[in-house]
């Protein structure tokens, strides 16, 4: 039989029939559909037993109590921990990325040396302890060959640092600059002890004078928390918010009104407003009250502040009016960028605070006491908190302070983000022994003789005490919630065994029992912190504070003026000052701020119309110490004459996600030194433009 | 296209006043969705946000200007764009509850879908996802991985869906009637100043049916009638004004 054409038609229409009936083909199809997905390197996902446990995260500025999920016992998510009063339930967006951060390609795996210019090699943990003995030992007893500096303002960690500099004869440590600084000199110039607070869930008018108080300011989470709770979705405003700065800032987006205001000139507003307010008739029963009514209505009327300042002696009056009038109004001063503003922001803050007769009310200013130290030996914490570690960097620098023969660095990476970085990074170059506990492998361990890496939060026992600006004192502590994936060990561990071998007893064996004695002083239940509760005192320190006229009278001057005033701000997606962009965050920085390799600086159009420059334009900016490289971004968010730069970017260390993007605005950062305190500052910076 | 209409309607309510613009959101959505981590991520063009925060201004010169934040998520839309354009019936809207599904076994990687979306909730992967180290621990497991040349984008977390109804099912509840609360997305959880509720729009128990009420509320680009299952709600004309391309002369 043989095939026509007939059979050969009913052949192919038959088998194409046939194949829509058949499933193999679309079988074939889906499966091949799948299996080009399915490739090798693709990872697989991980399958277990999910767990949730109450942890607290320090990879931002402030403690933030969370939530971990774990899959297999690795963690992978974070929430905020609703039953903790530190945070209040909610989660910044470092701390977002906190498992993965855990994970980061930048983890140091073990203890290293260096054997040479950004060489290092691995060594033993018993060989790290030896070395770092040895060295200790031969400066022990002598005053100034030992410096400390500790990034962590709220751990009992800090206290063992304190404690352990004390017994090795050394008055050198230091917190990394910070809000706390500025604001404890400030409360020891008004004559009171303990710790600055404000009850922002209580307040129904809130100023903030520079506080970015949503992204770099105070306990910023729990800030977000409130301001939340005072709006609910589709109900009415309990409380209004108002926010000066020289930017439109997060903070300034959230409140009802922004308030331009020039940078660095906080204290001016402030006394500005006690100046209308002392006009119509505010008063305290202060014993230099009429030394500061004299200061203020001679040096601070509308005319000399508008010009001070920029804002026009009406709107002023019209703000003071606003504040008196309201039932519980506080008034917050701090930095745009969480540090460098000195003391004198804070007094000033703090009168317009007494002339409402608003300290230690509810909704208002409160003056904390420090819960009971764990180490003995320690310095108090506002003794600790008020040490003025740019100063000290600086003398080092120039000479006036003699070099350390060993530096200590924990939780914190100075090399990176001191101001006017490059003079501070080569002082800290001039110490013979630099020792690092960083997580990470940031600039400052990149730098460090003897790497003793710590182990993340997730990781070991940690605790966090009344962060600042928050309106109770409080504690909340973590356990292990993960077990070690390198080979890390706590840095209180490491101080208290060198400790010992050193003749030193700072009366603990093991960080665990450090952090449960702190919890046993305080007052607080152990189990019931790492379980994620958090220990809260209702009470206050008694007794008054006063203006502290003649320090203001020193401390606020009218700013000088320059071409262009810089105005830096910090959000923590991009990074904190101890944690560069987190990997998961890269995607998510603002093209206004990096694009490419190019850090983005802000002006409005007037202001890069004077400076002859538009949009996209590269421009060098240079400060008192150094130079920074970036592209014009207009942004009619920011005030004549100033120029907004966020800071997080240009890292040299760390990894691909953070190095060799965009520059370091903190190297054009200008230190100079507050009359009346002494304390180093930096938020009045002006740069030229190139 | 007929409109599927469903007992359940999974709705976002987004506040936009609320919104700090802090990015917790977008970070807790790729941490939960395992959107890997990009070496460079200023090219807009090939990062992946399933959950992208928008910043608004009112458009006026210092010293007038005002800022807004406005998270975007997929709006799972009632009439999606997408689905019908999706020649290998990759992306479907016909699960109870109405979230626009995207399979990612099945995508050809065409991108009509991205194309039809107006809203450009869709994202192509342009690379494969590298997880360095052993930062692959940190994978949730809640959320398939993908390989390049797929096209993926917000579910609403949708494994959380699948998960609050079998506490419900252990409960003796009834799955589809779950009570406000039980399936909250990442990016809700992440969001520190509460400005996200989440819940059953047809459900007269949960928060957003009187949200989605509120004088304030609107939707993006309502006109081009895609009915999205996501709302906003701002007290400032002007952030109301920019959800629709009116014309000058309208009044809205």
């Amino acid at each position: 039989m043989g095939i026509d054409r007939r059979t050969f038609i009913q052949l192919v229409t038959g088998g194409v029939v046939g194949s829509l009936f058949t499933p193999v083909i679309w079988k074939s199809l889906d499966d091949a559909a799948i299996w080009s997905q399915n490739w090798s390197w693709i990872p697989r996902l991980k399958y277990g037993a999910i767990t949730e446990q109450a942890s607290l995260s320090k990879f931002g500025a402030s403690p933030c109590a969370e939530i971990v999920k774990s899959v297999g016992g690795s963690p992978y998510l974070t929430k905020g921990n609703e039953e903790n009063e530190m945070s209040k339930g909610g989660v910044d967006p470092i701390s977002a990325s906190g498992p993965q951060l855990m994970y980061s390609p930048s983890r140091i795996d073990g203890p290293m040396k260096k054997v040479g210019e950004g060489k290092y090699e691995s060594i033993s943990w018993e060989d790290a302890e030896k070395l770092l003995s040895e060295k200790l030992a031969a400066v022990k007893g002598q005053k100034g060959k030992l410096a400390i500096v500790s990034g962590d303002s709220t751990g009992t960690a800090s206290e063992v640092l304190s404690g352990f500099a004390t017994e090795m004869g050394s008055s050198d440590c230091y917190l990394m600059p910070g809000e706390e600084q500025g604001a404890t000199v400030a409360l020891n110039s008004m004559g009171g002890n303990g710790q600055i607070g404000y009850d922002l869930d209580n307040a129904d008018f809130i100023l903030f004078v520079g506080a970015d108080a949503m992204d770099s300011w105070g306990p910023v989470v729990r800030n977000q928390r409130v301001y939340s709770e005072s709006r609910p979705t589709g109900g009415d405003i309990t409380t209004k918010y108002l926010y000066a700065g020289a930017f439109l800032n997060n903070t300034a987006a959230a409140s009802d009104k922004w308030i331009p205001v020039a940078p660095g000139t906080g204290s001016i507003f402030c006394l500005g407003l006690a100046y209308h307010m002392l006009k119509a008739g505010a008063s305290a029963s202060v014993s230099d009250f009429a030394d500061f009514k004299t200061l203020v209505m001679s040096r601070f009327t509308p005319d000399k502040v508008e010009k001070a300042i920029g804002v026009k002696g009406a709107d002023m009056a019209a703000i003071a009016k606003q504040l008196t009038a309201a039932s519980a109004p506080v008034v917050v001063a701090g930095s745009e960028f969480g540090m460098g503003a000195g003391a004198a922001d804070v007094i000033a803050a703090s009168a317009l605070n007494m002339l409402l007769g608003r300290v230690n009310k509810e909704g208002g200013m409160k003056i904390l006491p420090n819960l009971p130290k764990a180490v003995d030996a320690a310095a108090d914490r506002s003794e600790l908190a008020a040490k003025d570690f740019a100063g000290y960097l600086a003398g080092v620098a120039s000479g006036k302070v003699g070099t350390p023969d060993v530096m200590m660095v924990y939780e914190a990476n100075p090399v990176y983000a001191m101001p006017q970085t490059e003079a501070m990074a080569s002082a800290l170059a001039k110490v013979p022994f630099f020792v690092s506990f960083s997580t990470f492998m940031d600039e400052t361990a990149s730098t460090a003789d003897l790497i003793m890496p710590n182990p993340t939060n997730y990781e070991r026992f940690d605790d966090a005490q009344t962060p600042y600006g928050i309106g109770a004192a409080m504690l909340s502590a973590c356990a292990p919630v993960a077990e070690p994936l390198y080979n890390s060990k706590a840095t209180v561990d490491v101080i208290l065994g060198v400790a010992s071998g050193l003749g030193i007893d700072l009366g603990y064996e093991s960080a665990e029992t450090v952090f449960q004695a702190k919890a046993e002083k305080a007052g607080a239940d152990w189990d019931s912190l790492v379980e994620g509760a958090a220990y809260v005192s209702d009470s206050t320190e008694s007794g008054t504070i006063k203006f502290a006229a003649s320090v203001l009278s020193k401390a606020v001057v009218m700013p000088k003026g320059g071409e262009v005033a810089l105005a830096p701000y910090s959000k923590l997606l991009n990074g904190s000052s101890t944690t560069a962009i987190p990997p998961l965050n890269v995607a998510l920085v603002s093209k206004f701020e990096l694009k490419g390799k190019d850090l983005l600086v802000q002006v409005n159009a007037k202001t890069a119309k004077k400076l002859g420059k538009s949009e996209g334009a590269m421009v060098k900016l240079s400060g008192a110490g150094g130079e920074c490289t970036a592209r014009i971004h207009i942004n009619e968010g920011v005030m004549n004459d100033v120029i907004a730069a966020p800071l997080g970017f240009g890292h040299t260390a760390w990894d691909v996600y953070s190095s060799g993007k965009g520059d370091n605005i903190s190297k054009i950062l200008t230190v100079g030194t507050e009359s009346g305190t002494g304390l180093s500052v930096w938020t009045s910076s002006f740069v030229s433009i190139a | 296209m007929q409109q599927k209409e469903f007992d359940t309607k999974w709705t976002m309510v987004v506040d936009v006043d609320k919104c700090t613009g802090c990015g917790a959101c977008m970070v807790s959505c790729q941490a939960e969705n395992n959107i890997a981590p990009m070496e460079e991520g200023s090219n807009k063009l090939k990062t992946l946000t399933w959950m992208l925060v928008y910043e608004l201004n009112n458009g006026k010169e210092f010293p007038n200007r005002e800022v807004a934040y406005l998270p975007r998520p997929c709006m799972q839309c009632g009439h999606p764009a997408c689905v019908p354009v999706c020649p290998v019936v990759a992306t479907t809207k016909d699960e109870e509850g109405g979230i626009v599904s995207q399979i990612y076994p099945r995508c050809i990687g065409c991108r009509y879908c991205m194309a039809a979306c107006p809203y450009h909730a869709r994202y192509f992967g342009w690379f494969d996802p590298v997880w360095p180290g052993g930062m692959d621990k940190a994978l949730s497991p809640s959320t398939s991985t993908r390989p390049r040349g797929v096209v993926e984008k917000c579910n609403f977390c949708h494994s959380r869906l699948l998960d609050a109804r079998q506490r419900a099912r252990n409960e003796g509840m009834d799955p589809n009637k779950l009570p406000d609360g039980w399936y909250k997305p990442a990016c809700l959880e992440g969001c520190p100043t509460g400005a996200i509720s989440f819940g059953d729009a047809k459900n007269p128990e949960h928060k957003v049916h009187e949200l989605i009420k509120d004088p304030n509320a609107f939707r993006i680009l309502e006109s081009i009638g895609m009915d999205p299952q996501v709302y906003y709600i701002s007290r400032r004309d002007w952030v109301r004004e920019q959800s629709d391309n009116h014309l000058a002369e309208d009044k809205h």
